[in-house]
């Protein structure tokens, strides 16, 4: 035990420290080429695209990207000298992936927006679609039993994957048994297998061996495969987060090993065990070619999870995306919309819950 | 201190587990634990039986032709044309998908503010939450027209060399549409490990480098980059396997067709093994076709599974180096 006590945290704190460099002036020429090097590619492109029609990625990948390629290193080369050259390249590139990736973003979001806001109503999210046929107008009919479906399906894929998660992660965490690293080992893998394959394997044992339809519950034993990867691994880091003194307190106290985890440390990560239920369902909700394999589809209402084919809101896009009928388009972006949406309190809520990690 | 409490731990819960409830619970979660190799190898054997039957019927065929013609007797299938695609997606979304990533969280990681850092870290994680089938309808209406544009610029500039040739004169359904969608499927896989690994270069080799006169490219060149070099690998083999994967998104955009569409990527049509087996699941004429496609499955298995395991271990070996 040494006497000096050494905190990592002010040494981190230390290195974090960005370096200042006050022989380092900034001249007007550097400032001159810097702003002519962004300037001059802009308005060569600027005018490109009003005279000329190229297509507008054409126009940024094709023209904007070597021109600003060259002026940067132009202006690399009146600043830096040569050695700046190699720098101008990799920021200019690495800002022009960043916009590519934002671009794709935002395109993916506002097409989402504009085109799915032209189906959205009350009633498209309270009716089903019993008497709809595709070219119905957009007045009648909604996503109410795909709604249904997906949330029924995703209940009993949780009931199923939720415990089974959480005592993996214990079992990593608390018992820490021998096989520690095996179990993460093929909980990884786990997390590797394709929706599809999850789906195809559920139809071999479930629905065409004839012990169920193809239902709720055999399109949730599809979801927990996918789903228990991620309850278990994030349940794992959450439960990494208890302190350790929690725990020796309690065996201190005269607790057995059992109760120590289930009165103590499960309670105290709660929050971080919602967070990992809400992780999971985010991940699995959009999924849908294993719900096409194992759920089948349906326009009425189900409730009953084990009689019948039930309908979901990935399937149900999937059934509207290419049809002929502009309403059945739409509702199929209308649908796309209210997932991402879904998906996005899902993924706010994990974040919120997140902060607060580990309760005290 | 750690280490002493972990040790006094582990004795007193020896001590303990002599009690009966503990015992009862040791093994509960213990036997929890290995529900996912449990699951793993029902579906290796599960699948495997299934795709007895293909085998018997086509022989070694069903792995090296191409053609899935069920009506014949016996019938003429096989999923080599299939196989190649799946790896030719994957390969054409990796070459789009490997710079702009890497590129990204260098960007992330190096360049930007930490604030425009922090917002570009939760975009990348959107990106990452988007469903397939939401993807696939976007490219569907979306990207399909407007790629279709930039692919007959590249037959029309770069039609000589042997990939961009296109005799059909059809844009739409193209491997290079589908690659793409992939790729857009792979960045925030490959970024996120990316910059996990960059952001945990010692800040000592970073600082020295720039002490020693180093530039952002030098440094990138000989410290984080060599330093971050296996789990970049990971991380790109983690998105190879996701997009070995994909079902629901490339069979929106790409022209299923049953032959080996060997170079020609802007070339309507194509297929993947997992695309295969949605689009036929529709219309299987019987139980034949069925263990066809699971034994399509099967094969689809294995591939992601060798992929995912090989991937894991460069990331965990480097995380042990990195200690």
């Amino acid at each position: 035990m040494s006497t000096v006590t050494f905190d990592p945290a002010s040494l981190e704190q230390l290195q974090q420290q960005k370096s200042t460099r006050p022989w380092r002036k900034k001249p007007t020429k550097f400032t001159a080429s810097v702003s002519l090097a962004v300037v001059i590619p802009a308005l060569i492109v600027a005018a490109l695209f009003v005279t000329s029609d190229i297509p507008v990625p054409i126009l940024m990948v094709v023209i904007y990207l070597p021109l600003q390629l060259i002026a940067s290193a132009v202006a690399a080369l009146i600043t830096r000298g040569t050695r700046g050259v190699a720098d101008s390249m990799i920021i200019v590139n690495a800002i022009g992936a960043s916009l590519f990736s934002v671009i794709v973003l935002a395109s993916v979001i506002g097409s989402l927006i504009v085109r799915g806001l032209r189906a959205l109503s009350p009633h498209f999210l309270f009716q089903n679609s019993v008497y709809i046929s595709p070219s119905t107008p957009l007045d009648y009919g909604g996503i109410g039993h795909s709604l249904v479906g997906t949330l029924l399906i995703v209940f009993i894929a949780s009931l199923i994957s939720v415990p089974i998660g959480v005592a993996t992660a214990v079992y990593i965490t608390e018992v820490r048994g021998r096989a520690v690293p095996y179990v993460r080992f093929f909980v990884q893998a786990m997390s590797g297998v394709p929706s599809v394959v999850a789906g195809l394997f559920i139809l071999t044992i479930v629905v065409a061996t004839g012990a169920f339809n193809q239902s709720a519950f055999a399109g949730g034993l599809a979801y927990a495969i996918l789903m228990l990867p991620t309850v278990a691994r994030t349940a794992e880091e959450v439960l990494k987060l208890v302190p350790d003194d929690l725990r020796t307190g309690a065996l201190a106290l005269g607790s057995t090993r059992a109760r120590t985890v289930l009165r103590v440390v499960l309670p105290a990560a709660r929050t971080g065990i919602v967070t990992a239920i809400i992780l999971g369902v985010a991940r699995v909700i959009g999924e849908t070619a294993p719900l096409l394999l194992a759920a089948g589809n349906n326009d009425q209402t189900v409730v009953n999870p084990f009689g019948s084919p039930i309908s979901s809101v990935p399937t149900y896009i999937f059934n509207n995306v290419a049809l002929p009928y502009p309403d059945a388009v739409a509702r199929a972006w209308g649908s796309a919309l209210v997932l991402i949406i879904l998906v996005a309190i899902l993924f706010t809520l994990a974040r919120v819950l997140g902060r607060g990690r580990v309760s005290r | 201190m750690a280490d002493v409490s972990q040790v006094e731990r582990r004795d007193l819960q020896s001590a303990a587990t002599s009690h009966r409830g503990d015992r009862v619970f040791t093994r509960t979660v213990t036997g929890a634990a290995f529900t996912s190799l449990a699951v793993l190898a029902g579906i290796a054997i599960f699948l495997g039986i299934q795709s007895i039957p293909a085998f018997q019927t086509q022989g070694l065929s069903f792995l090296t032709t191409t053609g899935w013609d069920i009506n014949t007797d016996p019938p003429t299938v096989g999923i080599f044309g299939m196989l190649y695609g799946s790896v030719l997606l994957a390969f054409i979304g990796l070459v789009i998908a490997v710079p702009a990533a890497v590129l990204l969280a260098v960007f992330m990681v190096f360049i930007s503010p930490p604030r425009l850092s922090r917002v570009l870290t939760n975009l990348i994680d959107l990106m990452a939450a988007i469903p397939s089938v939401i993807l696939g309808l976007w490219a569907f209406y979306i990207l399909n027209p407007t790629a279709e544009q930039w692919q007959v610029l590249l037959n029309k500039y770069l039609g000589w060399i042997p990939i961009f040739e296109n005799t059909s004169g059809n844009f739409l359904g193209t491997p290079f549409i589908a690659g793409f969608v992939l790729a857009i499927m792979m960045i925030p896989i490959i970024t996120a490990v990316t910059r996990e690994v960059l952001s945990r270069t010692p800040p000592d080799l970073i600082n020295a480098s720039e002490a020693l006169g180093c530039s952002l490219w030098t440094m990138l060149r000989y410290v984080a980059l060599p330093y971050g070099r296996g789990g970049i690998v990971g991380g790109i083999m983690l998105g190879l396997g996701r997009a070995l994967g994909e079902t629901i998104a490339v069979f929106f955009v790409l022209k299923i067709v049953f032959e080996t569409n060997w170079d020609k990527i802007i070339e309507s049509g194509g297929g993947s093994v997992a695309t295969l087996i949605v689009s036929r699941f529709g219309e299987v004429s019987g139980p034949l076709e069925l263990q066809l496609l699971l034994a399509a499955g099967f094969f689809l298995f294995i591939m992601t599974l060798i992929v995912n395991v090989v991937a894991n271990l460069i990331v965990s070996r480097t995380g042990r180096l990195q200690k």
